[in-house]
């Protein structure tokens, strides 16, 4: 019997996603990656005496906008808090987060958890905080970075709904889809734009919680699911065993597939939140809450099912259309330019995608805009060009960064549809090979096909199939 | 302009000048001790704005961020320290043509009523060297009284403008919650505290408030907001038991009814029920705001490190250990202790609701009256050192002066003359932003109460 | 006392403050004290009011998502008492 039929599992997660803004949450330094050391740094953010904290309204608006997304109650009144505590990388030594009038509390989000079906996710609370900065340990002195502290950080905290690490990986995908939908982060756990902790908690069925495990350092949603299916095995043993467990905080070792306990040896956390004093509470009026509404967006699994009911796509081209919000973006922009919906999610999903793996390009990155595509698709639409040119067109797109338009036309590979000209190169082929001709008229309709072929390659690819295809049928049947 | 204001005008002006006020300064401030560090260059070079305040010197506490002065908070910690920034009041007064000449000492991050303190340096009052020149803005005030500046910024968290300018005889303002920006004052208690001014004339007070207040968007609790009227007729003395105040405290108070009601006021009573909870509340939500404001000394970014230290936590702990002195070590030990989970809702939120239970209480005094009349503290000017009062007698002092703080209401210091050759002083206290009825008041008291010189002060005048 | 001491040692502990004995004997008796004084506000009944956090905020504060640039990054990096390269310098955690 597995551990997860012996017992209930209970897994909740406190996800921290970057806010893209262009200002860090409580002063106008930059925020943005890879800068220079301590280069975006000023007296507020370095906590110099004197200072103080000054909101970034934009960072405001987003937070309320992942709560109102993830279907929380949005508050009409939010305030910011101090929590306390001492690290070497906060400027303060506190840290201005939000506990009691957080922007959203009480959400929903649905999520596609995979074997685990599709199901609700409880939200207890959605707060905007600021991060700190980073440490790099270099043998026996550690490097202090301030660029990162203040950056602002949103909070989202579930509740345990969640039961495996395969169903809390997948929703930390669904997760990550989801902001990228908004806008709102980059979501990457690699780039430190987003971070999961995890709690968990296992017990006999039907009683409940059981002790609670705080997990902390996976790096990537495989390592939450590694290191949750870990610890369940672990907290299974140790009740198998008659043990019990130690409410504890541990952090995952990526190198060596376990869990280790922190054993800090510093006394108990005790945070003494109290309301900060230099940021007086936040009512949002009906034109901040009009702009929040206006950014509202559909949800990937709404739009997932949209795009098999309205546009037709198979479950899996809908799964691959809707993951990427590059993709999304594309297919979406070149359908409303009046292309086959069918037909671009084909082209996305195969020919585009191969290549892009090819050049280990992102869509965004990729020459491909949708001006392109759909030009492309219209290119064969209109038969100017068969797919299989297209197919060298759109390579030559990547390769070139060039319209498709000026390619074929440079190249010469507007395909042959002049009646005249095609009949001459049909003529030709028959001319070449009479038996198999005479085959054809004989009913032998395989060999049809072949002498089709021979057209394209005569044509160099470029024979309009169908006109080329009526041609050789009347060619067959005339002369007798 | 007034009258000082042309006074003083030419003296940074003219090279002759400049350099016997520089002198003078040097000379007189020797046994005082006011300026923690003085210079009449200015550090960044920018050239001085034209304004109001065209070459007035003005000193300011060395809690309130001048760009290239020292900012050390009469602290160990931040001896070292310069500033990287200007404070926006400081900046709005340079704007009007201020000139700052110097940063003074105070009790170390502002904890204090006796500037003994500071860790940096002694300051006496300049009528009695034997005596404190009260705290924690006492350097301002003792630079003020000495003559040494016509006006001066200080800092009130709980009546440290107030209480020194009652020891040293001139005025002290705490203006409204908000009123005047607090970006570039340093953090003690953020809620409670606001820069003040001190000075000997009330006209200047009155200009250099009026350039100074604004809101600010560097400091998101600063209000804008319309003054109200100067307009008082009727003032209400809080009741106040004599046995509290010594004697020559309660003879100043009572006198200045009188003076009022010769003035044209009328004068009732009022008493406070909550009065005796302020102190407590008080120095609960100070401590606890402190204990906050201060965690980001720890000698890593700038400030006092120790020589050596094995982890980031005992670097932390040294410096910290090293850097802040007994006073700032108790409050903030206080301060940890009334925010703890499971305690916050005997001390801390019980505080923050008593503060309620005062606003709501003063608000109900000021549906009837203009102007409340209070003592500044219940003592003149004390002996320095163990002759003098002890640190919790001083604390519970505090009681008529944190009053404006809990209620962030505005508040001024008034001197009422010298008795046994030490200042007397009241303070008014006005609804939010009532800060010009204060200025009336104090106007309509010079003719009872001139004000007076402190032995051995610069005379402005004598300089040629 | 004993209690008291171990009490206050531990806020010097959450506050980071390393005190040598005096000083923790000296503190605590201090701060009790001032806790006596604390607890006089047991007396006060007001249960039933909102805490005062803000002693005057009337309006919504904020600034635009805009950069500025500090100009004196340098007087920042120098401030600091220990530096490398870029960076500030602290002992490792270990």
């Amino acid at each position: 019997m597995s551990a997860h039929e012996k017992y209930d599992v209970f897994i909740g997660l406190e996800i921290h996603i970057h806010l893209k803004t262009v200002s860090k949450m409580f002063c106008s330094c930059r925020a943005h990656y890879g800068d220079e050391p301590n280069t975006n740094v000023c007296p507020v953010c370095l906590g110099y005496p004197g200072t103080l904290p000054l909101l970034n309204e934009r960072a405001m608006e987003l937070g309320y906008h992942v709560a109102r997304s993830l279907g929380c109650r949005i508050a009409d009144r939010t305030s910011f808090v101090r929590k306390n505590y001492f690290y070497p990388d906060m400027p303060k030594n506190y840290q201005i987060s939000q506990f009691e009038e957080p922007v959203g509390v009480e959400g929903l989000m649905e999520a596609d958890l995979g074997d685990g079906g599709v199901r609700n996710i409880r939200i207890h609370d959605v707060h905007l905080e600021e991060d700190a900065g980073k440490m790099i340990h270099a043998g026996d002195v550690t490097l202090l970075d301030f660029n990162r502290a203040g950056y602002p950080l949103l909070e989202i905290v579930t509740e345990p709904d969640l039961r495996t690490g395969e169903e809390t990986e997948a929703f930390l995908r669904d997760f990550q889809r989801l902001v990228r939908y908004l806008g709102v982060s980059d979501g990457n756990m690699d780039e430190g734009s987003m971070k999961c902790d995890a709690n968990i908690s296992i017990n006999h069925p039907g009683k409940g919680l059981g002790t609670k495990v705080e997990l902390k350092n996976m790096n990537s949603p495989r390592f939450v699911r590694l290191a949750l299916n870990h610890e369940v095995i672990r907290h299974a043993e140790i009740i198998d065993a008659g043990g019990s467990l130690i409410q504890e905080t541990r952090l995952w070792n990526e190198n060596r597939d376990i869990t280790e306990s922190m054993r800090r040896k510093e006394e108990a956390d005790d945070y003494r939140y109290f309301p900060e004093p230099d940021l007086p509470p936040f009512i949002p009026d009906d034109a901040f809450l009009a702009r929040v509404e206006a950014s509202m967006v559909e949800l990937p699994l709404d739009k997932k099912r949209r795009l098999q009911a309205e546009y037709g796509l198979s479950p899996e081209q809908a799964e691959f259309i809707h993951d990427d919000v590059a993709t999304l973006h594309l297919f979406e922009q070149t359908v409303r330019t009046g292309s086959s919906a069918r037909n671009v999610a084909a082209w996305l999903s195969s020919d585009i995608r191969k290549l892009l793996n090819r050049e280990n390009l992102s869509l965004a990155d990729s020459p491909l805009s949708a001006a392109r595509f759909s030009a492309l698709l219209k290119l064969i639409e209109e038969g100017r060009i068969s797919g299989k040119i297209a197919k060298k067109v759109l390579e030559n797109i990547f390769s070139e960064n060039s319209d498709p338009e000026s390619i074929v036309e440079k190249e010469g590979w507007s395909q042959i549809s002049n009646p005249v000209e095609l009949a001459l190169i049909v003529d030709k082929v028959i001319g070449a090979n009479p038996e198999v001709a005479a085959a054809v008229r004989d009913g032998d309709m395989k060999q049809r096909g072949w002498l089709m072929g021979q057209v394209m390659r005569a044509s160099d690819g470029k024979a309009a199939p169908e006109l080329s295809g009526k041609i050789l049928d009347e060619k067959l049947s005339t002369i007798v | 302009m007034s009258l000082i204001s042309e006074l003083w005008s030419g003296v940074l002006i003219e090279p002759g000048r400049r350099e016997q006020y520089t002198r003078l300064v040097g000379e007189i401030d020797e046994s005082i001790g006011s300026f923690l560090s003085f210079s009449l260059e200015n550090p960044t070079g920018k050239p001085a704005g034209k304004g109001p305040l065209n070459g007035l010197p003005v000193a300011v506490k060395d809690n309130i961020a001048v760009e290239g002065r020292p900012l050390t908070c009469g602290s160990h910690i931040l001896e070292n320290l310069k500033a990287p920034y200007t404070a926006t009041a400081v900046r709005r007064l340079e704007d009007a043509g201020a000139v700052v000449v110097g940063k003074t000492n105070m009790d170390e991050f502002g904890m204090g009523s006796s500037n003994e303190h500071s860790a940096l340096g002694t300051t006496v009052n300049p009528w009695n060297k034997d005596r404190v020149p009260g705290g924690s803005s006492g350097g301002s005030a003792a630079a003020v009284a000495a003559g040494l500046v016509p006006l001066a910024l200080g800092s009130d968290t709980g009546g440290s403008v107030r209480q020194p300018a009652n020891f040293c005889g001139v005025y002290g303002l705490k203006p409204t919650y908000g009123s005047i920006s607090r970006f570039g004052l340093t953090a003690y208690a953020s809620s409670l505290e606001v820069i003040g001014a001190l000075t000997r004339d009330i006209d200047l007070l009155e200009t250099a408030f009026g350039v100074m207040a604004a809101r600010d968007e560097k400091d998101q609790s600063s209000i804008s907001a319309d003054m109200i009227s100067e307009d008082a007729t009727h003032v209400v003395m809080l009741e106040v038991d004599d046995e509290i105040l010594d004697a020559p405290v309660a003879d100043a108070y009572k006198r200045t009814e009188g003076a009022l009601k010769e003035a044209g006021y009328s004068v009732g009573k009022v008493s406070l029920p909550s009065l005796e909870m302020v102190v407590p509340a008080y120095y609960t939500i100070a401590t606890a705001e402190a204990s906050a404001n201060l965690a980001r000394y720890n000698g890593i970014r700038y400030g006092h490190s120790p020589d050596f230290s094995e982890n980031p936590t005992e670097l932390m702990r040294m410096a910290r250990h090293e850097g802040f002195g007994d006073e700032v070590k108790l409050r903030i030990l206080l301060g940890t202790y009334v925010l703890r989970s499971g305690f916050q809702d005997q001390y801390y939120v019980k505080a923050q609701k008593i503060r309620t239970l005062i606003r709501n209480e003063l608000a109900g005094v000021f549906a009837s009256c203009d102007l409340l009349l209070m003592p500044v503290f219940p003592t003149q000017a004390f002996l320095m050192g163990d002759a003098g009062m002890d640190d919790y007698k001083q604390r519970v002092a505090d009681v008529f002066t944190c009053l404006a703080n809990l209620t962030g209401l505005p508040a001024l210091s008034v001197p009422t003359g010298i008795d046994g050759g030490l200042p007397t002083g009241v303070q008014f206290m006005a609804p939010a932003f009532g800060e010009k009825r204060l200025f009336k008041a104090a106007r309509d008291l010079t003719d009872s109460f001139p004000l007076q010189t402190a032995p051995g002060a610069l005379d402005i005048r004598s300089l040629s | 006392m004993a209690r008291a001491l171990d009490e206050w040692s531990l806020m010097a502990e959450l506050a980071r403050l390393e005190l040598d004995d005096n000083e923790a004997l000296r503190l605590a008796q201090e701060a009790e004290r001032m806790r006596e004084l604390f607890l006089t506000m047991s007396r006060a009944d007001v249960d039933s009011l909102e805490p005062t956090t803000h002693a005057l905020a009337r309006e919504n504060r904020v600034r635009k998502d805009v950069v500025d640039s500090f100009e004196n990054i340098d007087v920042l990096l120098n401030a600091s008492p220990e530096l490398e390269d870029e960076f500030f310098l602290i002992p490792n955690v270990l």
